[in-house]
């Protein structure tokens, strides 16, 4: 386990501001009692943990620790980030655009579809195209994120079956990708 | 008379010496009192003005002669060659990664990604509204030309019903005139009868 350089401190900022709005600035703000948050990278996995977590974990060898704090996702070869649908709570709580799918809608989306308009319940405003989304129920329960296909302006115009948001990560992958989601090599 | 002993002289020279030591205390100086010219050192062979320059450009040449040009100071056109990936970190620097774990760094990331990304998505909304701006404007003119259109046909199509009643009128009255004129008020045509018997 170890700090994240630079640059991998940048993609994953990248990454995250896609969903977020300003209040991003308070994932890493110090915590009244002193302690904050710091990300941490364990072989490819980035976690979101308390400074006081992560120094304790410095007592257990690397190769034996399997996970600490939040996992926000991995990074890849190639050096991208991607986020995975662990790191819904923090993106939910900053989030910046949000859509309610109806409950029709809910099913398909957490079996792994796309959002499509007829599903649509309700739609932050002014929502540009190809922008990080949350996607919540229509009881202000996160289920996922997506990136948005068109804008709200256009989607007004699209057929009821057309695709509005492109699914990213759901919570039906705690459940699909139960392997791969928490490696244990 | 007491007879002479011989005094044994360990070292000849120690007591010379000796002597001498309280000599030089006395008087700095060699013992022998030749002087030997002192010589100066680090002197210039000259000290003129042409002696100077002499000497500048011979440090100049010194230097130059050390002095190794980078491709770039001789403006050599760079190759197109595939740099190994160890080779790419330039050498005397520093090992390994450079982690970022304080605050304060990590806080000036992040607000630079913020600024960025709320720049990105500025511009995209102005984007769209433009886009939007144009797509109405262009549909209000497509409206604008279906109802001219529209109008001009129902004009054409006035036109020609009212040219088909002036048409029609216009023939009957005359042939009503002329029947006027030539068979009176009353006159009527015989018509045909038919009768069976």
């Amino acid at each position: 386990m170890r700090p994240l350089t630079e640059d991998e401190t940048r993609t994953v900022f990248e990454k995250i501001a896609n969903y977020t709005g300003g209040s991003l600035k308070n994932l890493i703000a110090p915590l009244p009692n002193g302690d904050r948050f710091v990300l941490r990278i364990q072989k490819d996995r980035v976690y979101y943990v308390l400074l006081s977590i992560a120094n304790l974990a410095t007592s257990i060898a690397r190769d034996k620790l399997l996970s600490v704090g939040t996992c926000l996702g991995k990074i890849t070869k190639t050096g991208k980030f991607r986020l995975h649908i662990t790191a819904l709570d923090i993106l939910a709580s900053h989030a910046r655009y949000k859509l309610w799918l109806k409950p029709n809608g809910e099913m398909p989306f957490l079996y792994g579809g796309h959002v499509v308009k007829a599903h649509v319940g309700r739609w932050s405003d002014d929502c540009p195209e190809h922008q990080g989304v949350v996607v919540y129920n229509m009881q202000d329960v996160p289920i996922g994120f997506g990136v948005t296909a068109r804008s709200t302006a256009e989607a007004k115009r699209l057929a009821p079956t057309g695709i509005v948001c492109f699914r990213q990560a759901d919570c039906g992958e705690y459940v699909r990708d139960e392997d791969n989601l928490f490696t244990s090599g | 008379m007491a007879p002479s002993r011989t005094k044994t002289v360990k070292n000849k020279h120690a007591g010379s010496k000796a002597v001498q030591g309280k000599h030089a205390s006395k008087k700095p100086g060699p013992p022998d009192g030749i002087v030997k010219a002192k010589k100066i050192k680090g002197t210039p062979p000259a000290k003129t003005a042409v002696g100077k320059q002499i000497v500048k450009l011979l440090e100049k040449r010194k230097k130059n002669r050390n002095k190794t040009y980078t491709d770039e100071e001789l403006g050599i056109p760079k190759l197109n060659k595939i740099t190994p990936v160890g080779v790419q970190k330039p050498r005397g620097k520093k090992k390994g990664k450079v982690f970022v774990d304080d605050r304060e760094s990590m806080t000036t990331i992040l607000a630079m990604v913020q600024a960025e990304k709320e720049g990105q998505i500025e511009s995209k909304i102005m984007k769209a509204r433009q886009l939007e701006e144009i797509r109405e404007a262009r549909k209000l003119e497509a409206e604008k030309k279906e109802e001219e259109k529209k109008s001009k046909l129902e004009e054409v199509k006035d036109n020609l019903r009212k040219k088909r009643k002036r048409n029609k009128t216009t023939p009957k009255d005359e042939d009503n005139v002329n029947e006027l004129t030539s068979t009176g008020t009353k006159a009527t045509r015989p018509k045909k009868k038919v009768s069976f018997a």
